[in-house]
């Protein structure tokens, strides 16, 4: 790391360094003691590394710039080589003048290039993370690193224009002299001008990158007058120098001449436009609303099955193909789209493994609370989840390194960068503007030249992921990015309310039909629709339902304790309608039979074992009421009907139980069942989600440890006097206060040891149970266990 | 939000508000992509499959305009993913077509070279190609070109054949309109489907099928054969043909059981062609008996499975199919797309019944209560006697009577399938009864009776199901149905429901066995019929014992 490095790093203002902090989060996770340290972090390889990633291809290229021209470098010179890699005119000169000045600006905000306009130097480290800057080969002095210097002499003397033994400025260094000679444009230009078409050719292959080659015998002892192929043409020039037993790469310097003076080949200083199909916003937002209903639909449906008949859990984890075919045949759905939508429920808490010792996948107590909320908050509970899960649903079904299916739910379709390209894909969404769908393959190039960096199969099928996934989930309709997709990639609240007046309004009414189905022309009202779920059965799902009456389902409802006059008050109440004449005869025909089977099994009846007991009720007043007949001493038949009975009982302080003939209890019902197990944390938040203040408190924490650090501060004294004590809640609240404020507290503190000290505090920041604060007790940064501090007091 | 009369569920079923100010017009917009699956009073359903697509393909419709009609009409918003399929699955018609090609004959041709290759590889398509002729095209031995349609459907790349049909034989056939006119429809039918080539024309039961038969003739002025479903309804075509064309008696044969004759124009059954002596089709010849120009195939939804083969190598020669609904029991409609080809008309049902063109009509279900002693002696009856036992009960007499004695003056037809019940019926009712063993000429004779109204109440047992026409019942009685599908059986019986010259409507009841297997059959002609728009309603036998 240099000095002048850490010395500009402080010269930056506070406002400055917020925005590097903000721009590179990982550099305070953990906070630096002061900006020295920062400096050193923000010259590591790995954040060096993570920092380039974020940058656009332009800005990118200006660094490559920097990386390759001799520092310090005037951003004139930057300008003018980029201004020969573009067409002329195109952008003017003052938009490149601007657009160089933003990128510029960008790597100073970012630590990568430091120093003002006229002397520009990229960060240390950064020409060592550029591997290839711009795809050019290593300097010259590298590729003949491990020559020996009599071969090395061979070079000169076969290149040099003059007498071979003409020494340069460079001394003895035949290396030095060698990487002069080549740096010559003219000499360079005789070199290639000399080789035959074929090298010429390959010369050119390699100019514009990757600089390297592969060949047997890399380090064969050509001559030029020996050299027989074309790759010897080369070589005995030291156009082409080994690197290893069978490498080859390319100087840098003879690549810049063969470049012809410039650094990039198709150098685009703004972002490709994304193009597409153009559609009505107001149909998309439609279309992608319609999709959001069915999913929200698709996730209860999948809890609701799933409750009542459980997959089983592999002994790996997650879920067998079997059962993800069956459950993409129960949902309708392609078993991509289904296993989104296992993935997606499962990331959102709604279903866990659980049940018999954790051998079965079972929603989940959140569901219980999940389903009861609006659509609207479904969805984007949902949506919400999904940006930012870790998992990848749509790897589901393809073969692992093993050549294994992926399976859905299991611990392998963890993708770090999944929320991250879920975000950076949508942000493209966003940027193409209302009404416009922009092609897969304009969101690749937009994304290619966004982060150049990033790149590789895995990404690219993320993006392809997230597009398909965006429009399952109805973020996005016909590709294009929907309102409330929007507002919900942009972290905005109102993304539910934007959803709601698009959804289908909940109807209190069905049309009854003579074929003896019931159609509910919307959702229905939470009432109505578990009564019809109770006497009738579903038939198709979608925007309405179709409910179909038949012998059967009547019954049920009559199981239920329904009373055929109930059944058909209740649908006379809420048909539009009269009841056709088929449904009611049904219904009384049904309740006709119903009747009879009821004397003889589900019947009224009371039996006990203890006589005593039947006494009691037939002499209790309150059972006057239910008609209570006395069939044998331990039997009492009764014509009310066996609900009320139960109830009536039941008010009577008994706890009577229903039984079938065999004395059977019965249980008309399936009881949907839930797991215990909690539901699995949420992916960790994102690291570029930093908040404002706790950016600011760290810039604070950072240039308050880098005064002490420069003043060498002696440590203050610790005060006198009683050690401070406060209440727990006071103590966080106070500190909360000096965060916030930027003053410092005066705390007492039990120590690692057990011993109770005092300290001088300037707090930064406050998570996950400790204080990180500057200690001027001890002048140094310090975390600090809260439950250990004993109590806390402000210092004027 | 939208309010448009179409609700669009997961399942691609669309649901049509019927009573909407827009339900007309959205009907329109729909039926060339969704087939009606039923129609009750006030939610209409259609079904979007991939067949149906594809028929509108053909017909001329593109993915833009099922979509736009999706979302126009659509109350709430339709799924994405179902738009994409749609567009999808329509976008697999006709990147492969059949054509004619000046020097290789039959060849297979594409748009999408990605398309071909897959079929290629299908190890069932192979045997049925010749060489590659460049990059898209392939040429198709010309006896497999049915076949290869069918097989290209499976694989869900329908071919558009466009390779065209031999004119066969030329003939005379003109249409007579002598006091008659073809109808609106049937004409548009007629002309639809010469247009389209070969393809299947949907006209509800009662609507003038025969008709349609004959205007195609009529384009086509070749000879012509006839598949019908047997041979009453083969002699109805000839009567028919006799009396709307120009066609003589000597021009129509007639190859039958019977008579095995072979005119310019030959009607044939499904059972003659289908018959079998030693393992092999005695009547196969008669495809080739002569150059037939045009085929005409009645009652497509019934085509048995043979038919379907033999049919496989008729592609050159033109086709036309009649039905009233493309739905299969057996599940082949694809063999029907592929082989007969696409639907080229399909007519609106509740237009054609508004017009008048078909009767309106009425389904009572009388529900009689068995006698104490039935009920015991039916929980004892083995298993297969039930239904028998059930629907032959001698209280159903009484209530037939009944109903019998309440329409007096009208044209009653009472259908049953047990001969014993029937007899005893006839005898109570002094009507007369035509069953299997009634000759053929006997059975015209009382038909032709019952025609000019000289008898008013025949007894008929399944025989006269099929393919029959009796176009003044204005009521009929079931006693006693069969077991099969209840899209056969309703089919059937839906075959007496046609227009009344008296305009009034059609009355059919059908008398069931309370808490028994008949009452189990009865559900589901109930369901069929409500689906179908019939009214429905169901009565008590006492009601109408009592109302007497």
């Amino acid at each position: 790391m240099s000095a002048e490095f850490a010395e500009w790093l402080r010269g930056r203002d506070d406002g400055q360094l917020r925005a590097l902090v903000s721009a590179r989060p990982e550099l305070i996770t953990p906070v630096p003691a002061h900006l020295a340290g920062l400096a050193a972090r923000a010259s590591s390889p790995s954040a060096i590394g993570r920092a380039l990633d974020r940058l656009d291809r332009f800005t990118l290229a200006a660094v490559e710039a920097l990386a390759v021209l001799p520092p310090p470098t005037p951003v004139s010179e930057l300008r003018a080589l980029f201004r020969r890699a573009l067409p002329d005119g195109d952008p003017s000169s003052s938009e490149l003048e601007s657009l160089l000045a933003e990128a510029v600006e960008r790597l100073r905000t970012m630590a990568l290039a430091y120093g003002p306009d006229d002397a520009l130097e990229p960060a240390p480290g950064v020409r060592e993370v550029l591997d290839a800057p711009a795809g050019l080969g290593p300097p010259a002095v590298e590729v003949f690193r491990h020559y020996a210097p009599e071969r090395l002499d061979e070079l000169i003397a076969d290149i040099s224009p003059g007498s071979p033994d003409s020494s340069g400025s460079s001394g003895d260094d035949p290396r030095a002299r060698l990487a002069e000679l080549l740096a010559a444009p003219e000499t360079v230009d005789r070199l290639v001008a000399e080789v035959s078409p074929q090298a010429r050719a390959a010369l050119d292959e390699l100019a514009w990158g990757p600089p390297t080659g592969r060949l047997p015998k890399a380090r064969r002892e050509v001559r030029v007058a020996t050299a027989q192929s074309p790759i010897e043409q080369l070589l005995a020039r030291a156009l082409l120098g080994a690197t290893g037993e069978e490498t080859v790469a390319l100087p840098r310097e003879v690549a810049l001449r063969l470049r012809g003076g410039r650094l990039h080949r198709d150098l685009s200083p703004t972002p490709p436009p994304l193009t597409g199909a153009e559609r009505p916003q107001s149909l998309s937002d439609r279309t992608a609303a319609g999709q959001a209903f069915t999913f929200a639909g698709s996730v209860e449906e999948l809890c609701e099955r799933w409750s009542v008949d459980p997959p089983g859990v592999l002994r790996t984890g997650g879920l067998s193909v079997r059962d993800l075919k069956r459950t993409s045949q129960l949902l309708e759905l392609p078993e991509w789209s289904a296993a989104l939508v296992i993935e997606v429920a499962f990331a959102a808490g709604l279903i866990a493994a659980g049940g018999s010792a954790d051998g079965e996948w079972l929603p989940t107590p959140a569901y219980d609370a999940w389903r009861v909320r609006a659509t609207e908050d479904r969805w984007a509970s949902l949506a919400a989840t999904w940006l930012a899960m870790d998992r990848a649903p749509g790897l589901v079904g393809e073969r692992d390194d093993r050549d294994r299916l992926r399976g859905a739910l299991h611990p392998d379709l963890r993708r770090n960068a999944a929320p991250e390209v879920r975000a950076t894909t949508l942000a493209v969404l966003a940027a193409a503007g209302p009404g416009l769908a922009p092609t897969p393959e304009s969101v690749r190039a937009r994304l290619a030249w966004e982060q150049p960096r990033r790149r590789g199969h895995h990404r690219d099928q993320l993006v392809e992921f997230t597009l398909r996934e965006a429009e399952q989930i109805g973020l996005t309709g016909l590709g294009v990015l929907s309102a409330h997709g929007r507002a919900l990639a942009a972290g905005d609240p109102a993304a539910a309310k934007l959803l709601a007046p698009l959804l289908p309004e909940p109807v209190d009414h069905v049309l009854l039909q003579a074929d003896l189905t019931a159609v509910a022309p919307g959702p229905l009202t939470g009432e109505l629709r578990r009564w019809l779920m109770l006497a009738a059965d579903v038939e198709s799902t979608g925007g309405a339902t179709v409910y179909r009456f038949g012998e059967e389902s009547v019954r049920r409802a009559l199981d239920a304790g329904q009373g055929a006059d109930e059944l058909l008050a209740m649908l006379e109440r809420h048909s539009a309608a009269p009841v056709p004449q088929p449904l009611r005869y049904l219904v009384s025909d049904v309740a006709r039979r119903h009747g009879r089977v009821r004397v003889g099994t589900a019947s009224a009846y009371i039996r006990c074992d203890d006589p005593a007991v039947l006494d009691q009720v037939l002499a209790d007043r309150r059972a006057a009421p239910l008609r209570l007949r006395r069939l044998a001493p331990t039997v009492i038949a009764s014509r009310s009907s066996r609900a009320t009975l139960v109830d009536s009982l039941r008010a009577m302080g008994y706890a009577p139980v229903a039984e079938s003939l065999d004395g059977d209890v019965i249980v008309s019902q399936l009881d949907a069942r839930r797991t215990d197990v909690a539901p699995p944390a949420r992916a960790s938040a994102v690291v570029n989600a930093l908040d404002d203040d706790v950016v600011a408190a760290a810039v604070r924490a950072m240039r308050a440890g880098d005064s002490a650090h420069l003043a060498r501060l002696t440590p203050v004294k610790e005060p006198g006097g009683p050690v401070p004590r406060s209440p727990n809640t006071a103590t966080i609240a106070l500190l909360q206060e000096a965060i916030r404020q930027g003053t410092r507290v005066w705390i007492g503190y039990v120590d690692g040891q057990g011993n109770a000290t005092s300290r001088i505090l300037e707090p930064a920041r406050m998570e996950g149970g400790y204080l990180t604060a500057y200690d001027e007790t001890r002048a140094a940064v310090h975390r600090f266990a809260l439950h250990r501090i004993t109590g806390v007091s402000g210092l004027t | 939000m939208n309010d448009g009369p179409l609700i669009v569920q997961s399942d691609k079923t669309l649901l049509l508000e019927a009573e909407h100010a827009a339900a007309d017009a959205c009907r329109k917009a729909i039926a060339p992509f969704a087939e009606l699956e039923r129609a009750p009073e006030h939610v209409h359903t259609y079904r979007v499959t991939p067949l149906a697509l594809w028929n509108a393909r053909a017909a001329g419709h593109d993915a833009e305009q099922v979509i736009d009609a999706l979302i126009t009409y659509s109350r709430y918003p339709v799924p994405h993913a179902l738009l994409v399929d749609v567009a999808e699955t329509m976008a697999r018609y006709g990147r492969l077509k059949l054509e004619k090609h000046p020097v290789h004959g039959l060849v297979l041709t594409t748009t999408d070279k990605a398309v071909l290759e897959e079929v290629l590889r299908a190890k069932k398509i192979k045997p049925m190609l010749g060489e590659r002729v460049g990059d898209d095209a392939v040429i198709v031995h010309p006896s497999e070109r049915g076949t290869l349609k069918q097989a290209l459907l499976k694989l869900g790349w329908p071919a558009e054949d466009l390779a065209g049909y031999v004119d066969g034989e030329h003939h005379p056939i003109a249409l007579a309109e002598d006091g008659w006119t073809l109808r609106p429809y049937q004409r548009e039918a007629a002309d639809a489907f010469w247009h389209g080539g070969s393809g299947v024309v949907v006209l509800p039961c009662g609507a003038g099928k025969t008709i349609v038969g004959a205007a195609a003739m009529a384009h086509a002025q070749a000879t012509t054969l006839i598949l019908v479903t047997n041979t009453v309804s083969a002699h109805q075509w000839k009567q028919e043909l006799l009396r709307r064309t120009t066609l003589t008696e000597d021009e129509i044969g007639e190859y039958t059981g019977a008579k095995k004759e072979i005119r310019p124009v030959t009607i044939a059954t499904y059972q003659v062609m289908t018959t079998k002596r030693q393992g092999v089709y005695r009547h196969l010849e008669l495809f080739d008996a002569r150059d037939w120009g045009l085929i005409v195939y009645d009652e497509v939804h019934l085509l048995p499975a043979p038919i379907f083969r033999m049919t496989a190598d008729l592609q050159a020669r033109r086709r036309v199919g009649l039905t009233a609904t493309l739905v299969r029991e057996d599940g082949r409609e694809g063999d029907v797309f592929s082989l007969i080809g696409p639907k080229r008309y399909d007519a609106p049902w509740k237009e054609m019944e508004n017009q008048g063109w078909i009767a309106p009509a009425d389904c009572v279900e009388v529900r009689v209560t068995l006698t104490d002693e039935e009920r015991l002696a039916y929980a004892m009856a083995e298993s297969e006697e039930r239904y028998r036992f059930c629907s032959t009960t001698p209280t159903k007499t009484r209530v037939t009577e009944a109903l019998v004695r309440r329409h007096v003056g009208e044209q009653v037809l009472v259908i049953g399938q047990y001969i014993d019940q029937l007899d005893e019926l006839g005898e109570h009712l002094g009507a007369p009864v035509i069953k299997g063993e009634t000759r053929v000429r006997e059975r015209e004779r009382l038909f032709q009776a019952f025609r000019d109204k000289e008898i008013q109440v025949l007894v008929v047992s399944k025989v006269a199901n099929f393919s029959i026409d009796l176009p003044e019942a204005s009521v009929a009685i079931q006693v006693s149905g069969t077991f099969g599908s209840r899209q056969e059986e309703a089919q059937r019986l839906g075959r007496v429901l046609r227009p009344k010259s008296g305009g009034g409507g059609a009355r059919f009841y059908s008398v069931v066995s309370r808490d028994t297997v008949d009452q189990d059959f009865a559900a589901h002609r109930q369901r069929f019929l409500a689906e179908q728009g019939y009214a429905y309603q169901i009565v008590d036998a006492d009601d109408v014992l009592a109302g007497d």
